[in-house]
């Protein structure tokens, strides 16, 4: 509504280096996830970029599940826990609360950012509708799916973000069908930047991209409006790998080219991290036990799906803008 | 100044939304409730209200919109009927269970299938259970006192609970009739701004809705149970207060009409009840001492004082328009908690139920006088001959 009134928004300045990030945890020890866990991870950086102005919304999840357990929380900044399917309302109704009642003078502090950070579920499964309605309607909200791949706390399901091949607890390897997941996943960045003419940022992180990461938190969280990120987080215990190899399945995964990192603004894509030569998909998936009932043409078909996804990546690689209609522009 | 206007109930709830200044409103079409948000959004257009006002993508988004909202500490309203009650479903609990005093308005109708436009009080009654303050009005009138009164009560300190402001769907949502609009001086006498105890502050961080061990799970429980035996009191002050400021005449918990003498009752909710009354002033001419008792709250049920204006009657007709299928009557939902609130008296009243005004039917003056019928007969035999009886379906 009233469009001319100053909500005192908060401008964030780009982080330089690991060593000049803020010190202060916004996201404190305490929590009961995994050895090696990347969305707690993912969620300490988060929180550490955004700072104390900041409220978090969380759908039901691995980071609502492991991290408040028993009435304790892990979160220095306030925290609401959402259903699994609802993250993108509550937010919304957060976002419009503080629009009146900063018109209303009730509150006069900055803005706060919101955050919704649902895991791949939460955004684009069951939350889906949700998360599009806040794109949509263009609410002050940064949307972040922390992507590990799977239903991870109801113990490794396949999600619509789970990589073809996976042996997750519904996707069983089996005489009938021997690769266990036979779909490719869905791509929410795609989802988010075609279907919402809103949206002006969106963008891809890796937790092993630590000041990356913060930096596009921080870019997303200065724009006026809907933003979304996507964030993968590896999974010790839903890829089967070795807790200590987290921040390497990470680098590995962009390495890959089994996940790439860009950001999409106003209508421009910029990759970043781009490897001089990609490594075959095997050197990802062979530390990790979802995929070792895999035989030569399914990894082959992985390669495949890959290889076409690099090649997207090689053709605007160049920093070239990508024909957008002008209203977005 | 107070005025007089010829407003529906749909208009009676906007008015009633817009004089509580209600700061986030969320939205979603159906009908019949849906001529609630048309009035609010044009209210907003107009700069007549100041609230944020979103196209919900759907009822259960609507309730999650204003649970977000209730909890960074804004007044919310939202409103449903029939199918998209239900929908919203998920989001009940949630609701009552973090203490958020948020609104939400129901003109009802029936649930699918088939596809009705009809009222029927399922779709609500459904949601009974949820934590929820709820209760039907009669009267234009009364929902928008009621819409006051709800909020003045859940978002009381002692309380904070959301709450079901219900009216029947076209019988009341659509029909027009007279309704005295305060002076927004007695609004704010009556209605103090809403203060959320605990908001998602940044100055203040705080965790809303944690996980919990299964040894937290029923004092969290019990709480809640005990809040909603603090309810009664706070609605008698609440309502003692409107009587006073807005001049009105309201029983806190229920309509009583013609019943210091009557021999047989009906126990009927909503607007079917001016049907009801019509009816029983011709029974009294036929020299059928008939009354009626009306429940303003389902949730908390008065079982007290129900359990005091039915006492002295020789019988009891419950008029259900809703169901429980296979329930312990085979018919309604209100005969259950009728029978049950007469239980502890040393004599009561035999109790039936009467399905009727289904699927948005009307009842008809006829329908009470067949009602009256057994009940004199139940009042002469002094039992029950049958739990329920289906109007139109029973053989004479």
């Amino acid at each position: 509504m009233q469009e001319g009134f100053d909500y005192k928004k908060q401008i964030l300045e780009p982080i330089k280096s690991l060593r000049s990030a803020p010190r202060e945890e916004m996201y404190v020890p305490g929590h009961r996830t995994c050895a090696g866990c990347g969305p707690a991870l993912n969620y300490r950086l988060t929180a550490k970029a955004a700072g104390r102005d900041t409220i978090f919304i969380g759908p039901t999840g691995c980071m609502y599940v492991a991290n408040s357990s028993y009435l304790c929380t892990p979160y220095a900044v306030s925290w609401i826990h959402a259903q699994i399917t609802n993250g993108g309302a509550v937010a919304s109704g957060i976002e419009a609360a503080y629009k009146t009642l900063a018109r209303k003078k009730k509150y006069e502090g900055p803005f706060p950012n919101v955050i919704v950070m649902a895991g791949d579920g939460g955004s684009v499964d069951i939350g889906l509708q949700a998360m599009s309605a806040l794109m949509y309607r263009g609410h002050d909200v940064l949307f972040i799916c922390y992507d590990n791949e799977a239903y991870a706390n109801t113990g490794i399901q396949t999600s619509p973000t789970t990589p073809y091949g996976a042996n997750t607890t519904f996707t069983p390897p089996g005489k009938a069908i021997p690769e266990g997941k036979k779909l490719f996943p869905k791509d929410p960045p795609q989802l988010v930047i075609g279907g919402h003419p809103a949206v002006k940022y969106v963008a891809t992180t890796c937790v092993s991209y630590p000041v990356d990461l913060m930096n596009k938190v921080r870019k997303a969280l200065n724009v006026d409006g809907p933003t979304f990120l996507h964030m993968l987080t590896p999974c010790p215990k839903g890829w089967k790998f070795d807790e200590k190899l987290t921040l390497e399945m990470g680098r590995l995964a962009v390495e890959t080219g089994m996940w790439t990192l860009y950001e999409w603004e106003n209508g421009t894509y910029k990759y970043s991290h781009i490897p001089k030569q990609y490594k075959p998909v095997s050197e990802y998936m062979k530390y990790q036990g979802r995929f070792t009932h895999l035989k030569e043409e399914h990894i082959a078909k992985m390669q495949a799906f890959v290889d076409e996804k690099i090649q997207r990546v090689k053709a605007i690689a160049v920093e070239a803008p990508i024909p957008t209609p002008k209203a977005r522009a | 100044m107070a005025q007089e206007k010829l407003l529906s109930g749909c208009a009676a709830a906007a008015q009633g939304a817009k004089y509580a200044e209600v700061e986030v409103i969320c939205s979603y079409p159906i009908r019949p409730y849906t001529a609630i948000m048309m009035e609010l959004a044009r209210m907003v257009a107009n700069g007549e209200l100041d609230a944020e006002f979103i196209h919900g993508e759907g009822e259960h988004a609507q309730v999650s919109v204003v649970l977000g909202a209730s909890a960074a500490g804004a007044r919310a309203y939202t409103g449903s009927s029939g199918v998209g009650v239900t929908y919203a479903f998920e989001v009940y609990s949630p609701a009552a269970g973090g203490r958020y005093p948020l609104q939400m308005a129901i003109a009802d109708r029936t649930l699918d299938p088939p596809g009705d436009f009809g009222s029927e009080h399922t779709d609500a009654m459904s949601c009974r259970d949820q934590g929820w303050l709820m209760g039907w009005a009669a009267t234009p009138q009364e929902v928008f006192d009621n819409t006051l009164i709800n909020f003045r009560v859940g978002e009381d300190p002692r309380i904070m609970l959301p709450q079901f402001v219900c009216q029947d769907g076209y019988f009341l949502s659509h029909i027009a009739d007279k309704v005295i609009l305060p002076d927004k001086s007695q609004v704010k006498e009556f209605l103090p701004p809403y203060k959320a105890p605990h908001p998602l502050s940044t100055t203040c961080p705080v965790s809303h809705g944690p996980q919990i061990r299964p040894d937290q799970g029923a004092p969290m429980d019990a709480q809640r149970a005990a809040t909603f035996l603090e309810v009664p009191k706070v609605i008698e002050e609440a309502v003692a207060d409107y009587n006073r400021i807005f001049g009105r005449n309201y029983d806190p918990f229920l309509e009583k009409y013609q019943m210091e003498d009557a021999e047989v009752a009906f126990f009927i909710q909503g607007a079917h009840a001016n049907t009801c009354k019509s009816a029983i002033k011709h029974l009294r001419s036929q020299g059928l001492k008939a009354g009626m008792v009306r429940p303003r709250w389902v949730r908390p049920w008065p079982t007290q004082q129900i359990a005091e204006a039915l006492s002295k009657v020789k019988a009891v007709a419950t008029v259900e328009s809703s169901t429980s299928y296979g329930g312990a009557m085979r018919g309604g939902n209100l005969v259950h908690e009728v029978r049950a609130s007469l239980y502890d008296l040393e004599t009561r009243p035999p109790v039936t139920s009467f399905m009727a005004g289904l699927g948005g039917d009307v009842i008809l003056l006829e329908d009470f006088y067949y009602m009256a019928k057994i009940l004199s007969q139940m009042m002469k035999e002094k039992k029950v001959r049958q739990h329920v009886y289906w109007i139109g379906f029973e053989g004479e």
